[in-house]
Protein backbone atom coordinates (compact mmCIF):
# COMPACT_ATOMS: atom_id res chain seq x y z
CA UNK A 1 0.00 0.00 0.00
CA UNK A 2 1.13 3.64 -0.47
CA UNK A 3 0.06 6.51 1.65
CA UNK A 4 0.35 9.88 0.08
CA UNK A 5 -0.46 13.37 0.46
CA UNK A 6 -1.45 15.10 -2.46
CA UNK A 7 -0.58 18.77 -3.67
CA UNK A 8 -3.70 20.16 -1.36
CA UNK A 9 -2.54 17.80 1.84
CA UNK A 10 -5.49 15.49 1.09
CA UNK A 11 -4.18 11.88 2.42
CA UNK A 12 -4.91 9.28 -0.14
CA UNK A 13 -4.50 5.41 0.55
CA UNK A 14 -3.68 3.56 -2.64
CA UNK A 15 -3.00 -0.14 -3.87
CA UNK A 16 0.57 -0.17 -4.55
CA UNK A 17 0.07 -1.77 -8.04
CA UNK A 18 0.08 -0.71 -11.52
CA UNK A 19 -2.84 -1.33 -13.51
CA UNK A 20 -1.41 -2.56 -16.21
CA UNK A 21 0.50 -5.76 -15.05
CA UNK A 22 0.44 -5.03 -11.62
CA UNK A 23 4.21 -3.69 -10.88
CA UNK A 24 4.63 -1.90 -7.57
CA UNK A 25 5.25 1.74 -7.93
CA UNK A 26 6.78 2.44 -5.44
CA UNK A 27 9.65 0.52 -3.69
CA UNK A 28 10.71 3.36 -0.86
CA UNK A 29 9.70 3.29 2.49
CA UNK A 30 9.13 7.05 2.76
CA UNK A 31 10.56 10.05 0.53
CA UNK A 32 8.85 12.71 -1.58
CA UNK A 33 7.70 12.26 -5.52
CA UNK A 34 5.56 13.98 -7.78
CA UNK A 35 4.08 11.26 -9.34
CA UNK A 36 4.77 7.38 -9.12
CA UNK A 37 5.76 5.94 -12.20
CA UNK A 38 5.91 2.30 -12.92
CA UNK A 39 9.31 0.88 -13.94
CA UNK A 40 7.96 -1.82 -16.15
CA UNK A 41 6.37 0.61 -18.76
CA UNK A 42 6.25 3.45 -17.36
CA UNK A 43 2.97 4.37 -16.75
CA UNK A 44 2.60 7.17 -14.29
CA UNK A 45 0.27 7.85 -11.66
CA UNK A 46 -0.27 11.63 -9.75
CA UNK A 47 0.15 11.73 -5.89
CA UNK A 48 -4.15 11.21 -5.97
CA UNK A 49 -3.55 7.40 -7.84
CA UNK A 50 -4.98 8.96 -11.00
CA UNK A 51 -3.67 7.85 -14.66
CA UNK A 52 -1.69 10.47 -15.67
CA UNK A 53 1.06 9.27 -17.87
CA UNK A 54 1.20 6.42 -20.77
CA UNK A 55 4.14 6.40 -23.09
CA UNK A 56 3.31 6.45 -26.92
CA UNK A 57 -0.31 6.72 -25.91
CA UNK A 58 -1.13 7.57 -29.46
CA UNK A 59 0.35 4.76 -31.28
CA UNK A 60 -0.13 1.96 -28.94
CA UNK A 61 -3.58 2.58 -27.57
CA UNK A 62 -4.58 4.72 -30.99
CA UNK A 63 -6.69 6.93 -28.43
CA UNK A 64 -8.82 3.80 -27.02
CA UNK A 65 -7.19 3.68 -23.37
CA UNK A 66 -9.86 4.95 -20.84
CA UNK A 67 -7.18 6.10 -18.34
CA UNK A 68 -9.92 7.48 -16.33
CA UNK A 69 -10.52 3.95 -15.24
CA UNK A 70 -7.57 2.84 -14.23
CA UNK A 71 -6.22 4.91 -11.76
CA UNK A 72 -4.46 3.30 -8.85
CA UNK A 73 -7.41 1.46 -7.15
CA UNK A 74 -7.88 3.87 -3.63
CA UNK A 75 -8.98 1.84 -0.73
CA UNK A 76 -12.54 3.43 -0.35
CA UNK A 77 -12.72 3.71 3.29
CA UNK A 78 -10.03 5.39 5.18
CA UNK A 79 -10.39 7.28 8.43
CA UNK A 80 -8.18 8.44 11.39
CA UNK A 81 -7.87 8.55 14.47
CA UNK A 82 -6.20 11.55 16.68
CA UNK A 83 -3.71 11.43 13.51
CA UNK A 84 -3.23 7.67 13.31
CA UNK A 85 -4.67 6.69 10.01
CA UNK A 86 -6.40 3.16 9.44
CA UNK A 87 -7.69 2.12 5.61
CA UNK A 88 -10.38 -0.75 5.02
CA UNK A 89 -11.52 -2.37 1.91
CA UNK A 90 -14.60 -2.70 3.32
CA UNK A 91 -16.64 0.02 1.94
CA UNK A 92 -19.84 -1.06 4.38
CA UNK A 93 -17.69 -1.01 7.27
CA UNK A 94 -18.63 0.45 10.85
CA UNK A 95 -17.06 3.71 11.25
CA UNK A 96 -13.18 3.49 12.94
CA UNK A 97 -14.92 4.72 16.07
CA UNK A 98 -17.36 2.33 16.39
CA UNK A 99 -14.95 -0.43 15.69
CA UNK A 100 -12.50 0.31 17.76
CA UNK A 101 -16.00 1.15 20.48
CA UNK A 102 -15.66 3.60 23.70
CA UNK A 103 -14.45 1.57 26.50
CA UNK A 104 -11.58 0.66 24.32
CA UNK A 105 -10.71 3.97 23.22
CA UNK A 106 -11.43 5.11 26.92
CA UNK A 107 -7.40 3.78 27.19
CA UNK A 108 -6.57 4.50 24.44
CA UNK A 109 -7.18 7.78 24.32
CA UNK A 110 -4.65 8.46 27.49
CA UNK A 111 -0.99 7.91 25.94
CA UNK A 112 -2.36 10.15 23.06
CA UNK A 113 -4.34 12.97 25.10
CA UNK A 114 -1.24 12.44 27.96
CA UNK A 115 1.75 13.35 25.53
CA UNK A 116 2.57 16.92 26.91
CA UNK A 117 3.69 18.23 23.53
CA UNK A 118 1.83 15.18 21.56
CA UNK A 119 3.20 12.18 19.98
CA UNK A 120 6.12 12.01 17.50
CA UNK A 121 7.12 8.93 15.45
CA UNK A 122 11.23 8.74 16.79
CA UNK A 123 12.40 6.97 13.75
CA UNK A 124 11.97 4.10 10.83
CA UNK A 125 9.86 1.35 11.04
CA UNK A 126 11.75 -1.31 12.61
CA UNK A 127 11.06 -4.84 10.65
CA UNK A 128 11.51 -7.81 11.17
CA UNK A 129 10.40 -11.71 10.48
CA UNK A 130 8.91 -14.40 13.08
CA UNK A 131 8.32 -17.42 11.69
CA UNK A 132 5.15 -18.28 13.25
CA UNK A 133 1.56 -17.68 12.90
CA UNK A 134 0.10 -14.25 13.22
CA UNK A 135 -2.75 -15.22 15.84
CA UNK A 136 -0.07 -15.82 18.14
CA UNK A 137 1.32 -12.45 18.41
CA UNK A 138 -2.29 -10.79 18.85
CA UNK A 139 -3.46 -12.88 21.18
CA UNK A 140 -1.07 -12.37 23.28
CA UNK A 141 -0.85 -8.92 23.39
CA UNK A 142 -4.53 -9.15 23.65
CA UNK A 143 -3.95 -10.38 27.19
CA UNK A 144 -1.85 -13.21 27.79
CA UNK A 145 -0.19 -11.40 31.06
CA UNK A 146 0.50 -15.37 32.36
CA UNK A 147 3.03 -15.77 30.04
CA UNK A 148 5.10 -12.88 31.36
CA UNK A 149 6.07 -14.72 34.56
CA UNK A 150 7.75 -17.15 32.75
CA UNK A 151 8.80 -16.20 29.08
CA UNK A 152 10.50 -12.77 30.99
CA UNK A 153 11.71 -14.20 33.77
CA UNK A 154 15.11 -13.55 33.08
CA UNK A 155 13.84 -10.16 32.93
CA UNK A 156 12.78 -10.10 36.84
CA UNK A 157 15.78 -12.03 37.43
CA UNK A 158 18.54 -9.24 36.52
CA UNK A 159 16.04 -6.72 38.09
CA UNK A 160 15.19 -5.10 34.67
CA UNK A 161 11.12 -5.27 35.90
CA UNK A 162 9.78 -5.07 39.46
CA UNK A 163 7.45 -7.80 40.87
CA UNK A 164 5.07 -8.75 38.62
CA UNK A 165 2.30 -7.83 40.34
CA UNK A 166 3.18 -4.44 41.50
CA UNK A 167 2.89 -3.18 38.09
CA UNK A 168 -0.82 -4.33 36.78
CA UNK A 169 -3.87 -6.07 38.28
CA UNK A 170 -6.78 -6.49 35.35
CA UNK A 171 -6.75 -7.05 32.16
CA UNK A 172 -10.15 -5.90 29.68
CA UNK A 173 -11.64 -7.02 26.54
CA UNK A 174 -14.05 -5.50 24.27
CA UNK A 175 -16.54 -5.81 21.41
CA UNK A 176 -15.05 -6.71 18.12
CA UNK A 177 -12.55 -9.08 19.49
CA UNK A 178 -10.08 -6.50 21.21
CA UNK A 179 -8.53 -6.95 24.79
CA UNK A 180 -5.75 -5.55 26.57
CA UNK A 181 -3.59 -7.00 29.49
CA UNK A 182 -1.71 -5.03 32.60
CA UNK A 183 -4.27 -2.73 33.35
CA UNK A 184 -3.26 -1.09 36.71
CA UNK A 185 -5.71 -0.98 39.17
CA UNK A 186 -6.99 3.40 39.78
CA UNK A 187 -3.75 4.98 41.90
CA UNK A 188 -1.30 2.35 41.29
CA UNK A 189 0.08 3.79 38.14
CA UNK A 190 0.88 7.25 39.20
CA UNK A 191 2.95 5.67 42.44
CA UNK A 192 4.52 3.41 40.28
CA UNK A 193 5.69 6.29 37.95
CA UNK A 194 6.45 8.77 40.98
CA UNK A 195 8.17 6.17 42.32
CA UNK A 196 10.56 5.93 39.20
CA UNK A 197 10.47 9.67 39.05
CA UNK A 198 12.90 10.08 41.60
CA UNK A 199 15.40 8.11 40.63
CA UNK A 200 15.57 10.64 37.39
CA UNK A 201 15.53 13.34 39.53
CA UNK A 202 13.11 16.46 40.17
CA UNK A 203 12.30 17.38 36.70
CA UNK A 204 11.04 13.43 35.82
CA UNK A 205 8.54 13.74 39.05
CA UNK A 206 7.24 17.34 37.17
CA UNK A 207 7.03 15.87 33.95
CA UNK A 208 4.81 12.67 35.59
CA UNK A 209 2.60 15.34 37.49
CA UNK A 210 1.81 17.31 34.33
CA UNK A 211 1.18 14.29 32.38
CA UNK A 212 -1.62 12.93 35.11
CA UNK A 213 -2.78 16.93 35.54
CA UNK A 214 -3.23 16.74 31.75
CA UNK A 215 -5.35 13.29 31.45
CA UNK A 216 -7.37 14.50 34.48
CA UNK A 217 -8.00 17.96 32.29
CA UNK A 218 -8.12 16.21 28.62
CA UNK A 219 -10.21 13.24 29.55
CA UNK A 220 -11.55 12.28 33.07
CA UNK A 221 -10.13 11.98 36.41
CA UNK A 222 -11.05 7.98 36.99
CA UNK A 223 -8.57 8.39 33.60
CA UNK A 224 -6.02 10.24 35.24
CA UNK A 225 -6.27 7.54 38.03
CA UNK A 226 -5.42 4.63 35.97
CA UNK A 227 -2.02 7.14 34.66
CA UNK A 228 -0.59 4.38 32.68
CA UNK A 229 -1.37 1.29 31.02
CA UNK A 230 -0.39 -1.75 29.72
CA UNK A 231 -0.62 -3.36 26.14
CA UNK A 232 -3.57 -4.23 23.81
CA UNK A 233 -3.98 -6.03 20.44
CA UNK A 234 -6.80 -4.08 18.28
CA UNK A 235 -8.34 -6.63 15.98
CA UNK A 236 -7.18 -8.78 14.45
CA UNK A 237 -3.31 -7.73 13.94
CA UNK A 238 -2.28 -4.28 15.69
CA UNK A 239 -0.94 -4.49 18.55
CA UNK A 240 0.52 -1.55 21.05
CA UNK A 241 2.10 -1.18 24.14
CA UNK A 242 2.57 1.70 26.97
CA UNK A 243 3.47 1.79 30.17
CA UNK A 244 3.20 5.47 32.09
CA UNK A 245 5.43 7.97 31.46
CA UNK A 246 8.90 6.51 30.77
CA UNK A 247 7.80 4.32 28.29
CA UNK A 248 7.05 5.27 24.63
CA UNK A 249 4.32 4.15 22.71
CA UNK A 250 5.07 0.97 20.63
CA UNK A 251 2.89 -0.03 17.70
CA UNK A 252 3.21 -3.23 16.26
CA UNK A 253 1.65 -4.50 12.67
CA UNK A 254 1.33 -8.44 12.85
CA UNK A 255 1.93 -8.65 8.66
CA UNK A 256 0.60 -12.35 7.89
CA UNK A 257 3.43 -14.08 5.19
CA UNK A 258 1.34 -17.17 4.75
CA UNK A 259 0.04 -19.55 7.68
CA UNK A 260 2.97 -20.00 9.83
CA UNK A 261 5.55 -16.89 8.55
CA UNK A 262 4.48 -13.05 10.00
CA UNK A 263 6.28 -9.97 9.45
CA UNK A 264 6.56 -7.42 11.99
CA UNK A 265 6.73 -3.43 11.61
CA UNK A 266 7.54 -1.77 14.60
CA UNK A 267 6.54 1.85 15.01
CA UNK A 268 7.59 4.07 18.61
CA UNK A 269 6.16 6.99 19.77
CA UNK A 270 7.00 9.40 22.72
CA UNK A 271 6.05 13.07 23.82
CA UNK A 272 7.54 15.72 21.98
CA UNK A 273 6.72 17.68 25.53
CA UNK A 274 8.80 15.32 27.70
CA UNK A 275 12.53 16.20 28.72
CA UNK A 276 15.18 15.29 26.27
CA UNK A 277 16.71 12.69 29.25
CA UNK A 278 13.24 11.14 29.88
CA UNK A 279 13.16 10.92 25.77
CA UNK A 280 16.25 9.10 25.54
CA UNK A 281 15.51 6.59 28.38
CA UNK A 282 12.49 5.66 26.95
CA UNK A 283 14.22 5.10 23.37
CA UNK A 284 16.90 3.47 24.62
CA UNK A 285 14.81 0.74 27.02
CA UNK A 286 12.45 0.27 24.35
CA UNK A 287 14.93 -1.47 22.59
CA UNK A 288 16.08 -3.30 25.19
CA UNK A 289 12.54 -4.59 26.07
CA UNK A 290 9.77 -5.22 23.64
CA UNK A 291 11.95 -5.30 20.26
CA UNK A 292 13.85 -7.25 17.71
CA UNK A 293 16.65 -7.16 20.01
CA UNK A 294 15.33 -6.47 23.26
CA UNK A 295 15.13 -9.20 25.91
CA UNK A 296 11.08 -9.56 25.47
CA UNK A 297 11.44 -9.43 21.88
CA UNK A 298 13.41 -12.30 21.40
CA UNK A 299 11.90 -14.50 23.77
CA UNK A 300 8.17 -13.94 22.66
CA UNK A 301 9.10 -14.91 18.99
CA UNK A 302 11.34 -17.62 19.70
CA UNK A 303 8.14 -19.15 21.57
CA UNK A 304 6.04 -18.56 18.80
CA UNK A 305 7.99 -20.03 16.21
CA UNK A 306 8.56 -23.40 18.13
CA UNK A 307 4.63 -23.53 18.86
CA UNK A 308 4.20 -23.13 14.95
CA UNK A 309 7.01 -25.99 14.23
CA UNK A 310 5.55 -28.09 17.01
CA UNK A 311 1.45 -27.74 16.02
CA UNK A 312 2.31 -28.84 12.29
CA UNK A 313 2.57 -32.44 13.88
CA UNK A 314 0.30 -35.04 12.24
CA UNK A 315 -0.68 -35.51 16.17
CA UNK A 316 -0.22 -32.53 17.98
CA UNK A 317 -2.25 -30.29 14.79
CA UNK A 318 -5.39 -32.59 16.08
CA UNK A 319 -5.06 -31.22 19.54
CA UNK A 320 -7.08 -28.34 20.99
CA UNK A 321 -4.94 -25.88 22.54
CA UNK A 322 -6.46 -25.06 26.41
CA UNK A 323 -7.96 -21.46 26.79
CA UNK A 324 -9.82 -22.43 29.60
CA UNK A 325 -7.94 -20.25 32.51
CA UNK A 326 -10.96 -17.96 34.29
CA UNK A 327 -13.91 -19.55 32.52
CA UNK A 328 -17.07 -19.34 34.69
CA UNK A 329 -15.40 -16.33 36.84
CA UNK A 330 -16.02 -13.88 34.08
CA UNK A 331 -17.35 -10.55 35.20
CA UNK A 332 -16.56 -11.08 38.96
CA UNK A 333 -14.16 -8.07 39.35
CA UNK A 334 -16.02 -5.48 40.76
CA UNK A 335 -14.12 -1.84 39.71
CA UNK A 336 -17.25 0.57 38.76
CA UNK A 337 -14.51 3.38 37.10
CA UNK A 338 -13.10 1.22 34.38
CA UNK A 339 -15.14 0.35 31.49
CA UNK A 340 -14.92 -2.98 29.76
CA UNK A 341 -15.12 -6.41 30.14
CA UNK A 342 -12.43 -6.76 33.49
CA UNK A 343 -10.92 -9.91 34.41
CA UNK A 344 -8.08 -10.43 36.75
CA UNK A 345 -4.38 -9.85 35.58
CA UNK A 346 -3.91 -14.33 35.13
CA UNK A 347 -6.83 -14.76 32.48
CA UNK A 348 -7.69 -15.92 29.12
CA UNK A 349 -10.85 -14.40 28.90
CA UNK A 350 -9.67 -11.93 26.40
CA UNK A 351 -7.92 -15.03 24.09
CA UNK A 352 -11.33 -16.05 24.36
CA UNK A 353 -13.11 -12.61 23.44
CA UNK A 354 -10.27 -12.50 20.82
CA UNK A 355 -11.07 -15.68 18.67
CA UNK A 356 -15.14 -16.04 19.46
CA UNK A 357 -14.90 -12.49 16.97
CA UNK A 358 -12.06 -14.60 14.30
CA UNK A 359 -14.63 -17.73 14.25
CA UNK A 360 -17.70 -15.36 13.50
CA UNK A 361 -15.88 -13.66 10.70
CA UNK A 362 -14.36 -16.95 9.52
CA UNK A 363 -18.25 -18.38 9.43
CA UNK A 364 -20.38 -15.61 8.24
CA UNK A 365 -22.39 -15.63 4.89
CA UNK A 366 -20.49 -13.89 2.59
CA UNK A 367 -22.10 -11.72 -0.50
CA UNK B 1 52.65 1.86 3.38
CA UNK B 2 55.54 2.34 6.45
CA UNK B 3 55.80 -0.60 8.71
CA UNK B 4 53.95 0.77 11.25
CA UNK B 5 50.71 1.33 9.59
CA UNK B 6 51.11 -2.51 8.11
CA UNK B 7 51.59 -3.17 12.23
CA UNK B 8 48.64 -1.80 13.01
CA UNK B 9 46.39 -3.60 10.47
CA UNK B 10 47.65 -6.78 11.01
CA UNK B 11 46.84 -5.78 15.06
CA UNK B 12 43.08 -4.38 14.54
CA UNK B 13 42.57 -7.39 12.48
CA UNK B 14 44.08 -10.09 14.96
CA UNK B 15 41.94 -8.17 17.40
CA UNK B 16 38.65 -8.66 15.45
CA UNK B 17 39.03 -12.45 14.83
CA UNK B 18 39.54 -13.18 18.10
CA UNK B 19 37.39 -11.37 19.35
CA UNK B 20 34.70 -13.18 16.87
CA UNK B 21 36.30 -16.18 18.02
CA UNK B 22 34.98 -15.58 21.65
CA UNK B 23 31.59 -14.17 20.44
CA UNK B 24 31.04 -17.99 18.49
CA UNK B 25 32.38 -19.95 21.67
CA UNK B 26 29.91 -18.08 23.92
CA UNK B 27 33.49 -16.59 25.74
CA UNK B 28 30.99 -13.52 27.02
CA UNK B 29 32.67 -12.42 30.02
CA UNK B 30 36.23 -12.18 28.08
CA UNK B 31 34.44 -10.42 25.55
CA UNK B 32 32.58 -7.92 27.40
CA UNK B 33 36.03 -7.12 29.02
CA UNK B 34 36.90 -5.75 25.33
CA UNK B 35 34.48 -3.15 25.54
CA UNK B 36 35.37 0.13 28.17
CA UNK B 37 33.33 0.98 31.09
CA UNK B 38 31.68 3.79 28.81
CA UNK B 39 31.64 2.16 25.32
CA UNK B 40 28.78 2.72 23.31
CA UNK B 41 26.72 0.00 21.21
CA UNK B 42 24.89 1.47 18.37
CA UNK B 43 22.59 -0.53 15.70
CA UNK B 44 20.68 1.84 13.87
CA UNK B 45 17.36 0.90 11.24
CA UNK B 46 18.22 0.39 8.14
CA UNK B 47 15.39 2.00 5.93
CA UNK B 48 14.90 2.19 1.67
CA UNK B 49 14.57 5.59 -0.03
CA UNK B 50 14.87 7.02 -3.24
CA UNK B 51 18.19 7.54 -4.91
CA UNK B 52 18.94 11.17 -4.04
CA UNK B 53 16.36 10.98 -1.16
CA UNK B 54 18.79 8.57 1.01
CA UNK B 55 19.61 9.13 4.57
CA UNK B 56 22.30 8.09 7.12
CA UNK B 57 20.75 6.87 10.22
CA UNK B 58 21.46 9.71 13.16
CA UNK B 59 21.91 8.81 16.76
CA UNK B 60 19.11 9.35 19.35
CA UNK B 61 16.63 7.89 16.45
CA UNK B 62 15.12 4.28 17.27
CA UNK B 63 17.46 1.93 16.84
CA UNK B 64 17.74 -1.93 17.38
CA UNK B 65 20.70 -1.65 19.87
CA UNK B 66 21.20 2.03 22.23
CA UNK B 67 22.79 1.29 25.18
CA UNK B 68 25.90 1.46 27.02
CA UNK B 69 28.12 -1.60 28.65
CA UNK B 70 26.22 -1.59 31.90
CA UNK B 71 23.44 -3.03 29.81
CA UNK B 72 25.65 -5.68 27.64
CA UNK B 73 26.20 -6.41 31.25
CA UNK B 74 22.65 -7.29 31.78
CA UNK B 75 22.40 -9.08 29.21
CA UNK B 76 24.91 -11.55 29.62
CA UNK B 77 23.93 -11.85 33.10
CA UNK B 78 20.74 -12.91 31.45
CA UNK B 79 21.57 -15.22 28.61
CA UNK B 80 23.59 -16.86 31.93
CA UNK B 81 20.09 -17.35 34.23
CA UNK B 82 18.62 -20.05 32.40
CA UNK B 83 15.70 -18.05 31.72
CA UNK B 84 16.43 -16.77 27.93
CA UNK B 85 14.84 -18.79 25.84
CA UNK B 86 15.58 -17.04 22.64
CA UNK B 87 19.24 -18.70 23.54
CA UNK B 88 18.04 -22.02 24.66
CA UNK B 89 19.78 -23.75 23.90
CA UNK B 90 22.40 -21.68 22.32
CA UNK B 91 22.47 -21.00 18.38
CA UNK B 92 25.44 -22.46 16.76
CA UNK B 93 27.19 -19.09 15.38
CA UNK B 94 30.43 -18.44 13.10
CA UNK B 95 31.07 -14.89 11.88
CA UNK B 96 33.30 -14.04 9.02
CA UNK B 97 34.91 -10.48 9.04
CA UNK B 98 36.50 -9.05 6.43
CA UNK B 99 37.55 -5.49 4.63
CA UNK B 100 39.11 -4.37 7.49
CA UNK B 101 40.11 -0.91 6.75
CA UNK B 102 42.31 0.99 9.66
CA UNK B 103 42.55 4.94 10.27
CA UNK B 104 44.75 6.63 12.81
CA UNK B 105 43.94 9.53 14.17
CA UNK B 106 46.12 11.87 16.48
CA UNK B 107 44.84 11.37 19.84
CA UNK B 108 45.69 7.53 19.70
CA UNK B 109 42.12 6.37 18.95
CA UNK B 110 42.01 3.70 15.91
CA UNK B 111 38.62 3.82 13.42
CA UNK B 112 38.01 0.44 11.92
CA UNK B 113 35.76 -0.69 9.75
CA UNK B 114 35.13 -4.15 8.65
CA UNK B 115 32.32 -6.19 6.85
CA UNK B 116 30.65 -9.15 8.67
CA UNK B 117 28.91 -12.19 8.00
CA UNK B 118 27.19 -14.37 10.51
CA UNK B 119 25.89 -17.61 10.14
CA UNK B 120 22.82 -18.20 12.75
CA UNK B 121 21.87 -21.65 13.16
CA UNK B 122 18.64 -22.84 15.92
CA UNK B 123 16.78 -25.99 16.97
CA UNK B 124 16.54 -27.46 13.73
CA UNK B 125 16.60 -26.25 10.48
CA UNK B 126 15.95 -22.64 11.66
CA UNK B 127 19.04 -20.67 9.82
CA UNK B 128 19.75 -17.06 9.23
CA UNK B 129 22.87 -15.05 7.49
CA UNK B 130 23.23 -11.60 9.05
CA UNK B 131 25.25 -9.46 6.67
CA UNK B 132 26.94 -5.53 7.27
CA UNK B 133 29.40 -3.96 8.61
CA UNK B 134 30.49 -2.13 11.63
CA UNK B 135 32.44 1.12 12.92
CA UNK B 136 34.20 0.93 15.79
CA UNK B 137 36.43 3.08 18.09
CA UNK B 138 39.38 1.73 19.61
CA UNK B 139 41.66 2.79 21.79
CA UNK B 140 45.23 0.78 22.98
CA UNK B 141 45.89 -0.18 26.18
CA UNK B 142 48.93 -2.55 27.58
CA UNK B 143 47.09 -5.69 25.87
CA UNK B 144 45.83 -4.63 22.70
CA UNK B 145 42.74 -3.00 22.19
CA UNK B 146 39.22 -1.65 24.07
CA UNK B 147 36.18 -0.95 22.06
CA UNK B 148 34.75 2.63 23.34
CA UNK B 149 32.32 2.51 20.05
CA UNK B 150 30.64 0.03 18.22
CA UNK B 151 28.12 1.01 15.36
CA UNK B 152 26.79 -1.95 13.56
CA UNK B 153 24.80 -1.25 10.15
CA UNK B 154 23.12 -4.32 9.00
CA UNK B 155 22.14 -4.41 5.39
CA UNK B 156 18.67 -6.16 5.73
CA UNK B 157 15.53 -3.78 5.79
CA UNK B 158 13.74 -6.45 7.31
CA UNK B 159 15.50 -9.01 9.38
CA UNK B 160 15.36 -12.33 9.06
CA UNK B 161 14.23 -12.61 12.71
CA UNK B 162 14.70 -11.21 16.06
CA UNK B 163 18.60 -10.84 17.63
CA UNK B 164 19.34 -13.14 20.05
CA UNK B 165 23.25 -12.91 19.57
CA UNK B 166 25.62 -9.84 19.16
CA UNK B 167 28.15 -8.37 16.74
Amino acid sequence: MIASRDAAGELHVLLNSCRHRGMAVCASDQGNAKFFRCPYHGWTYSSTGDLVGVPRTEAAYRGELDKSRLGLVEVPRVESYKGFIFANWDAGAVSLVDYLGPDQLWYLDMPIEGALGGLEVLGPVMKYRISANWKLASENFAGDDYHVLYTHGSAFQIGFLPDYDTLADYIAYFPHGHGMGDIPKPGRGLQNDLMMAEHFGPEAVEYVQAYNARLAERLSPEQAAVHGLGEGNIFPNLSWIKFGCFHVLGLYQWHPKGPGELEVWQTTFYDTGAPQHLKDFARSQMSQENAAAGIFGQDDGENFEKITESARGAVSRTLDFNYTMGMGHEGEIDEPTLPGQLGPHYSEQNHRNFYRYWAELMTEARP
Amino acid sequence: MTSTVADTQREVEQFLYREAKMLDEFRYEEWLDLFTDDAKYWMPITESREVGQERSPVAGEWALFEEDKRFLVKRHERLSGGLAHAEQPRSRTRRMISNVIVTEFDDGAVGVESNLLVFQSRRGASEQFFVGCRQDRLIRVDDGFRITERAIHLDHRVLPRAISIYF
